[in-house]
């Protein structure tokens, strides 16, 4: 079946916080604006329990902060389409197409804010247990694990968020991480003062067991170079992101570990293809720098399409 | 009869209900964070301890989000 074409100025590549800020901009520029999301809407923050550092707000969950922000963008008359896969894209000519499963788009800008997914639990046993014990998302899974045996790998921000939040289910919890912290101190005092917590430094998960679903693992005490069984239920795996630019390679210019090179202008190699947030090459990755970021992008892609 | 054995904040349950709804097909939710008896059903039913979990007919089932398994089943 023949694919119907569409025509849009701006088509934005993820829905989190930079894609939806730029729709926010691009809608309120009079400009058509889509946005296009694979996963989930509001990204990764979208998981965040309680968010503390965005200006304007004391405390507030990710999920309510980014449905504000696409019923802002939406207000504005962006578009925002969360069911429609992405299939390819050609963002080397003029015209930029972006094919989905339904429609063939021809956008005179594609901003790329298609932000970073989680690293996967790099073991042979990964697929096994995942979803039986291996997990990438306390929200949705947490509440499996009512008075279970929880771990937690990971040492930064998100892997100590994510074990405070799990306090609230296990009945003991271990964090896990193969070196120092590097959460910030006001949520890794939160954990130390729990008393379900036990904090494992220097410590590797180097196996998985179980029948059918987890039920330990082999841990490696690099400090006393000692390997041991530990009995846990569940491993909620906070090791890291990797970026979402498969479906640009080979077309826009990218770091080897795959984020893309643009400026703080968020200009690519490619005239009218912008990256925002996280994607983008960048030393701070904050909530804060993708809303800028999305803003940028937005405000030269106007810049952009009036030159054309 | 099409069933989401789901849990009040979690995205990816959000977003079957959505596309459920989107798609004007009427569902049951099922939160396992207020029955047990849905959370050892939803269990028993996908073997995974992961939401959302979507059930056709009382015995295909999809894990997660999963737009041509859904739609599959679901004969969109």
């Amino acid at each position: 079946m023949t694919k119907e074409r569409k025509t849009k100025d701006v088509i934005i590549i993820g829905a989190g916080m930079a894609g939806l800020t730029a729709a926010l901009y691009a809608g309120r520029s009079n400009l058509s604006t889509l946005v296009l999301e694979n996963a989930i809407v509001g990204g990764q923050i979208a998981n965040a329990v309680g968010i503390e550092n965005y200006p304007g707000f004391t405390k507030v969950s990710g999920s309510d902060l980014m449905t504000t922000v696409q019923q802002q963008a939406e207000a504005a008359g962006a578009e925002v389409d969360e069911f429609d896969m992405i299939e390819r894209v050609d963002l080397m000519g003029k015209t930029k197409i972006v094919e989905t499963q339904s429609y063939i788009y021809e956008a005179k800008v594609v901003i790329i804010t298609s932000g970073m997914e989680r690293r996967k639990l790099p073991l042979k046993e990964e697929a096994k247990y995942s979803g039986r014990g291996v997990h990438y998302c306390e929200l949705c899974d947490g509440h499996m694990y009512q008075d279970k045996v929880i771990s937690v790998m990971g040492g930064g921000n998100a892997a100590v968020d994510a074990a405070n939040f799990l306090t609230k289910y296990a009945k003991e919890l271990y964090l896990i991480h193969r070196s120092k912290l590097r959460a910030d101190k006001a949520s890794q005092d939160k954990l130390f003062a729990n008393p379900k917590v036990k904090v494992l430094l220097e410590t590797e998960i180097r196996a998985l067991h179980g029948e059918g679903r987890l039920t330990s693992i082999t841990i490696y005490d690099k400090a006393k170079g000692e390997e041991r069984e530990l009995p846990v239920d569940a491993i909620f795996v906070n090791i890291g992101v990797v970026p979402n630019t498969h479906l640009f390679e080979g077309q826009v210019k990218m770091t080897e570990s795959g984020r893309i090179l643009a400026g703080e202008d968020c200009r690519t190699n490619l005239p009218g293809v912008f990256a925002a947030g996280d994607v983008r090459e960048k030393e701070i990755r904050q909530l804060t720098t993708a809303a800028a970021d999305g803003t940028t992008a937005a405000l030269l892609a106007e810049k952009y399409i009036e030159s054309l | 009869m099409v069933k989401v054995y789901s849990i009040t904040q979690c995205p990816w349950c959000d977003k079957v209900k959505k596309y459920l709804k989107s798609k004007g097909i009427a569902y049951e939710e099922h939160n396992i964070e207020l029955s047990d008896a849905d959370r050892d059903e939803c269990y028993k039913i996908s073997g995974d301890l992961i939401v959302p979990v979507t059930t056709v007919n009382g015995k295909d089932f999809v894990v997660s989000f999963d737009k041509a398994k859904l739609d599959a089943l679901l004969g969109l």
